[in-house]
């Protein structure tokens, strides 16, 4: 058991101890106050009896106190009273001191003393100790008289009474003791009786302390305990309302500040996911939002951006120039028109900037700021150089042809068309030039249908061969006069392949358009055919000026044009390659190419066969 | 009898333009690009020079610019072909003297009247100048 354990065990009984203390105290109390009596009452009596006793004797004659010899005196009558308890001795001496008679308790001798010298102290009283055990004594003395003249004196001593028990007075002490130890057990359980509910307040009360239970007490009282439990168990119901109140205010204030910050999040996420830079400018021009893509777009990090106005973070003049103008008292008035620059280190990018002014969403007249978006608009410029450029190219490469045509036609109705020569010439002319006017607009119809994804391939099955041949056979002729060797490398049987004929015709056409245009006078252009396990190769293959190799992929890009003088100077749309990929692409099958400049291109074309796709189809 | 180049690197351009221009008697010869051309131009001295833009090797713009520089003293007039009267064109060419556009589709008719009335106002201008240096 713990000290303060033991502690509080003495406290909780510390009111039966108080009691029980209580009571011994009543007790001892009680019983002093009664023997403190009775001693008074007794010496009261001694003093009364001794007093009466040697008066009386002082007024016998001397003869009948001290009697002569073989006389009975009264002392031998006093001698029967000896059973008082009290009585000490009784001593006659005569005026000199000399003890003439004596009757004392047994062990006791009269202790020696002084006479009284004058008449008016003759009868007297004093206390002296007897020799030997000491004890206390009551002297009454008086004068005896012979013949009116003073003979000695009678002195008569009575013990003192003591404080001491004695066995008699224990049955009176006990019925004073009984009735008070019996009643003390009797007002402990009363007051503990009316104790009781107090403690269980105090343990609720501690319960509510150390837990938190907030709870009405169940406890039956009666009188003012009771009362105080109806005002405490009102006291407690008012507390439990309010904190009820307060914890449902208290959660619906969580709730809303999370879907606060679920909102926000939301909301800071989608601005941080744009792919635009964004700004918010305050009235005062300083910058109080940047979302992360400053960082990718204009180097500067949103952090060194915010609460700062454009001077502080943006070298260039007419940037800041523009931001300022769209600011301010100047927003209101403003055109909500872009502004492109390029950024000073980066050449090729293009920056457009788009301001927005932003009105308070409650009054409209309350401008709040400009929204300010950054874009790159890099690629966007580029598409449209590009676009623009190939639209220059297919216009130059449609009037071309058609001046040809046109020149044809124009002098078959002049003198020379009479001639029979010239006008087989002529009509063999026109129809090349048809054919090549009609399969460049099916080129640009073609990738525009892709581009859109509004075309769907047919499907069949086709010999491959005869396509192959065909193809061959177009091309060999339109490069008649170009000084090549145009090469057919193909097998007698191929396995049979499902394919788009008419598109998968275009991209061998343009693979080999464009390996004529790019040979020089002399060179050699191959079409070649052959079979593997899975698939059909077919190659185009030429000994022309050949690809840089970091111009290899670029050169399927539509409107890609080689930077390389040699190609600058050949006609060509930038359209053959890329829609050759995208035809064959479309078959699930792959267009690689392999080169070396000044050595020549490879164009392979892989594509899987019937009998492997319906594998794959089971 | 005038000389006209042509300069092509389309030959049924050629072959119609010298049919006709030759039915209307001016002699003409050929080069299918600039390099040729100006090969050509090292041993003849053609009356006029007829040239297309975009050829392989040597363009028709470079063609210009290089008989510009090595022949400042030429007194042949060059009338330059192009699908693409564009202004980008013309600017390169307003430093040329002596440089005319034509733009295609060509009409053969149009060009040999073109051609007639070129060397009728050069013939012109020329009697004029001897006029009145007499």
């Amino acid at each position: 058991m713990q000290p303060n354990q033991k502690l509080s065990v003495w406290k909780k009984e510390r009111l039966g101890l108080i009691m029980i203390m209580a009571s011994l105290a009543v007790i001892t109390v009680t019983a002093g106050l009664l023997f403190s009596n009775q001693r008074q009452a007794e010496e009261a009596h001694i003093r009364k009896q001794g007093i009466n006793l040697v008066k009386l004797m002082s007024r016998m004659s001397f003869d009948q106190v001290v009697p002569g010899a073989g006389q009975q005196g009264v002392l031998s009558v006093l001698q029967l009273n000896h059973e008082n308890t009290s009585f000490s001795y009784l001593v006659v001496v005569d005026k000199n001191g000399r003890q003439l008679a004596e009757l004392s308790s047994p062990g006791v001798i009269a202790p020696a003393t002084p006479l009284p010298s004058s008449p008016t102290t003759w009868l007297g009283e004093k206390t002296l100790n007897l020799a030997g055990d000491g004890r206390e004594v009551t002297e009454f003395h008086a004068p005896l008289f012979r013949n009116g003249l003073l003979a000695g004196h009678v002195r008569l001593g009575y013990f003192k009474p003591g404080f001491g028990l004695d066995l008699e007075q224990m049955p009176f002490l006990a019925t004073l003791a009984l009735p008070i130890f019996l009643l003390t057990p009797l007002f402990y359980f009363l007051v503990r009786r009316e104790v009781r509910p107090l403690k269980k307040v105090n343990s609720q009360l501690d319960e509510l302390v150390e837990r938190g239970n907030l709870n009405r007490m169940e406890i039956t009282a009666t009188g003012e305990l009771h009362e105080f439990m109806t005002r405490f168990n009102g006291f407690v119901e008012t507390a439990q309302n309010k904190i009820h109140k307060l914890e449902s205010e208290r959660t619906s204030l969580e709730t809303s500040t999370k879907l606060l910050t679920y909102k926000r999040s939301r909301i800071d996420s989608v601005l941080q996911s744009l792919p635009d830079a964004v700004m918010v400018l305050d009235e005062s021009g300083a910058v109080s939002l940047a979302n992360s893509r400053f960082s990718t777009l204009l180097g500067v990090s949103p952090a060194d951006v915010v609460e700062k106005k454009p001077v502080e973070w943006c070298d260039n003049q007419d940037v800041v120039a523009f931001l300022a103008s769209c600011t301010g008292k100047a927003a209101r008035g403003f055109n909500v028109e872009s502004f492109e620059y390029t950024p000073s280190g980066t050449p090729e990018k293009t920056i457009s900037i788009s301001p927005y002014p932003l009105f308070s969403p409650k009054d409209p007249a309350q401008l709040l700021g400009t929204l300010v978006l950054f874009r790159d608009v890099t690629a966007v410029n580029l598409a449209k150089q590009s676009s623009g450029a190939f639209v220059a190219h297919v216009a130059h490469e449609l009037k071309s042809p058609l001046n040809v045509i046109a020149m044809y036609s124009e002098t078959l109705q002049s003198d020379d068309g009479a001639n029979d020569d010239f006008r087989i010439e002529a009509s063999n002319v026109i129809h090349d030039e048809t054919e090549r006017l009609s399969q460049l607009i099916g080129n640009i119809l073609s990738i525009t249908k892709i581009e859109m994804g509004s075309i769907s391939i047919e499907r069949k099955r086709v010999k491959l061969r005869d396509l192959l041949q065909d193809t061959y056979d177009t091309c060999a002729r339109n490069a008649r006069g170009r000084d090549l060797k145009i090469l057919a490398d193909l097998p007698r049987e191929i396995s049979p392949v499902a394919v788009d004929k008419d598109m998968l015709r275009i991209a061998i056409n343009n693979l080999l358009t464009n390996a004529i245009k790019y040979t020089d006078p002399g060179g050699e252009v191959t079409l070649a055919a052959e079979e593997t396990e899975n698939n059909v190769r077919i190659s185009v293959k030429d000994n022309g000026i050949g690809i840089a190799p970091d111009e290899q992929e670029k050169v399927f890009n539509k409107f890609y044009r080689s930077e390389n003088e040699e190609t600058q100077s050949r006609t060509g749309h930038g359209l053959g390659l890329s829609l050759a990929r995208e035809i064959i692409q479309l078959h699930h099958g792959t267009l690689t190419l392999s080169s070396a400049i000044g050595e020549g291109s490879e164009f392979i074309i892989e594509l899987r066969k019937e009998a492997d796709l319906l594998k794959q189809a089971v | 009898m005038k000389r006209i180049l042509i300069v092509d690197d389309e030959p049924h351009v050629i072959r119609v333009v010298r049919l006709a221009l030759e039915r209307n008697g001016y002699l003409v010869d050929a080069a299918a690009n600039g390099k040729q051309a100006l090969e050509y131009l090292e041993e003849q001295h053609p009356d006029l020079i007829i040239t297309d833009i975009d050829m392989p090797q040597m363009n028709g713009k470079d063609l210009c610019m290089e008989i510009n520089s090595s022949l400042p003293d030429r007194t042949f007039h060059i009338f330059v072909l192009t699908a693409r009267a564009e202004l980008e064109h013309r600017k390169w060419a307003s430093a040329i003297p002596n440089l005319d556009f034509m733009e295609k589709p060509v009409s053969i008719r149009r060009l040999v009247s073109r051609l007639d009335t070129y060397f009728a106002d050069v013939q012109l201008s020329d009697k004029q100048e001897c006029q009145t240096a007499s």
